[in-house]
């Protein structure tokens, strides 16, 4: 669905009209016409705001960027970066002068605002936008180069840019004027938007791109955001089923505790009066062996429940888990934030090829929570030359991860038993990360433990078995 | 030669009393506690050969003891047995010299304690 309409620019500037007064009657226009523009932006970034999944953010920037009533471009596309690579996610806007042409006339005929749409797009237009756009999307997608990942700010693109992904958009779109609007996020790539005027040639004032910029550093936000509440809804997940499996695990033992020893006095007591009858005993012999029979059975039935019990609620059993690899994917996650921070994050490995019994994406949950819990205490702190250090070190039977840093030791409070839950160094939060890690720890049957080794430094330790 | 002493710790008195009566039988002197606290003070007046110790007691987890006898008798060995398979997946339960699952039968818990006492003979 094309959003802009081929006519004569609604934004002008001051400095860019080249006769006294503009076609639209001087200084009055040009602060209407500027004013006009912040609101487009005040308006879609508030939707932004609003809306509720990744994808409607994007279509509501991209609608952004495109309407007549918005920013304005002919069409725009956004990639994204996938491992290496710019992939392209989403784009609006026609493909030639001819069907532009066509989408125009139909948005005028039915009186379509697109705006009016950001929050709550209608997802058939957006599906059928996407098919059409499809192979210009895959087309547009490229190689992160050096180059192009080092490439932070917005510029509008000519023909013969020396970056050569930039030169491939330019002739894919066939265009004369190309913005180039990099998505940067913890000082790195997050993606990058196109955008262009290819059917009426409206020139990309530095106002429009910084506009854009605006525009699209909001879709970032708004993306961060919910990948945020998508981990915080996915930990919560966590937790209740970790509750839900402990209640079942204390079923399961009271259920054993309670029906199991009654059967094994009744059934033991039974052997001994047989043993002490002998087969001397006739009958009675006969039908003690029939009830120590019996009960044997029925303890062997409640046996196999029990198990079958304990195996439900403990979900995932542990595997051999190379703790390297996990501790290493938990430190690349932080270490933008952490660089952001000035936080230096450290590994000391002692593992030679060691394995733990883990889940592994418990494991990864757990050390996500502390490594996050330790960057934050030294940025509250404001600890010059923050650290965090993860050691991992192994012996006969257990595999040890600490997590260690120089930020403030825990409130007394919380040393006696800080995995307890409920107790919290935040200004806002209920303390459960840490009770979460026990609860995870200890359904990998290993456990944690919290101390302060050294002044100035605390540390919180996860024990696992060893994998042999 | 002396007979091993065997020290009970249950709180289902029935179990004590089908211990006693079991072991006995095979020869064994039987001392019997029903709480942590009965258990320390026959554990404090020594000549303990083995300790059969049930987990889940109704006063505190026996896994506690477990660990007191590990720290000041280290060569006094322990069974743990318990109505409930999965502790012997707890940490603390891995000090025990031996683990049995409670049962009618036991033949089991005969053969893990001669075989818990045989290093000493």
């Amino acid at each position: 669905m094309p959003l802009t309409e081929g006519q004569e620019p609604r934004v002008r500037y001051p400095g860019r009209c080249r006769r006294r007064g503009g076609r639209r009657g001087g200084a009055g226009a040009r602060s209407l016409a500027s004013a006009q523009l912040v609101a487009a932006v005040h308006r879609i970034t508030q939707a932004l705001e609003r809306v509720v999944d990744p994808d409607t953010a994007a279509w509501a920037a991209l609608v952004g960027l495109t309407a007549g009533q918005g920013l304005g471009f002919n069409r725009a596309f956004i990639l994204r970066v996938h491992g290496d690579r710019l992939e392209g996610w989403l784009g609006v806007g026609p493909r030639t002068r001819e069907e532009g042409a066509a989408l125009w006339h139909e948005l005028r005929e039915n009186g379509v605002n697109p705006l009016s749409t950001l929050e709550r797009p209608d997802p058939a237009v957006v599906a059928a936008e996407q098919r059409r756009l499809a192979p210009l999307l895959e087309a547009l997608s490229c190689p992160l180069d050096e180059a192009c990942s080092r490439c932070h700010r917005p510029l509008v693109a000519r023909r013969g840019h020396p970056l050569a992904p930039v030169r491939r958009w330019l002739a894919l779109l066939g265009s004369d004027n190309l913005a180039v609007i990099p998505v940067v996020g913890a000082g790195e790539l997050w993606g990058v938007v196109l955008a262009d005027n290819f059917i009426n040639h409206r020139p990309i004032l530095p106002p429009v791109l910084d506009a854009a910029s605006t525009l699209v550093q909001s879709l970032r936000t708004a993306v961060e955001r919910f990948e945020l509440l998508r981990r915080l809804s996915e930990e919560e997940r966590r937790r209740i089923t970790a509750e839900h499996a402990a209640a079942m695990l204390e079923t399961a033992r009271t259920l054993a505790h309670d029906l199991k020893n009654p059967l094994a006095i009744a059934g033991g007591l039974a052997s001994e009066v047989a043993a002490a009858v002998g087969e001397s005993g006739g009958d009675v012999s006969r039908q003690l062996a029939a009830i120590v029979d019996s009960i044997r059975q029925t303890e062997t039935r409640l046996a196999e429940l029990v198990a079958n019990l304990a195996s439900r609620a403990t979900g995932t059993p542990p595997q051999a888990v190379d703790v390297s690899a996990v501790v290493e994917r938990v430190l690349a996650s932080f270490r933008p934030l952490a660089a952001r921070r000035g936080i230096r994050l450290e590994v000391e490995n002692r593992l030679a090829g060691e394995l733990a019994a883990a889940v592994p994406s418990y494991l990864e949950r757990c050390l996500e929570n502390l490594v996050g819990n330790a960057v934050e205490a030294i940025e509250r702190a404001q600890a010059a030359e923050g650290c965090v250090r993860l050691a991992l070190s192994a012996d006969h039977t257990t595999v040890r991860v600490d997590v260690v840093d120089n930020g403030p030791p825990l409130p007394p409070a919380m040393q006696t038993d800080p995995f307890s839950g409920g107790n919290t160094t935040r200004e806002s939060g209920g303390g459960l990360g840490l009770a979460s890690v026990r609860r995870l720890v200890d359904a990998m049957e290993g456990r944690v433990e919290y101390d302060e080794p050294v002044a100035g430094w605390v540390r919180f330790s996860i024990l696992l078995r060893r994998w042999v | 030669m002396k007979a091993a002493r065997l020290l009970f710790i249950d709180d289902e008195t029935g179990l004590l009393d089908l211990y006693e009566a079991a072991f006995s039988r095979e020869g064994y002197q039987v001392c019997r506690a029903a709480t942590l606290e009965e258990a320390r003070r026959l554990l404090a007046a020594g000549d303990i050969d083995l300790v059969v110790l049930d987990i889940r007691l109704a006063e505190e987890s026996g896994l506690t003891l477990l660990h007191e006898i590990k720290s000041r008798t280290p060569a006094l060995p322990v069974v743990l047995s318990t109505a409930y398979a999965r502790y012997q997946d707890d940490f603390s339960s891995w000090l025990a010299d031996a683990y049995v699952v409670k049962s009618s039968d036991l033949s089991e818990l005969k053969r893990t304690v001669r075989a818990c006492l045989e290093p000493r003979r």
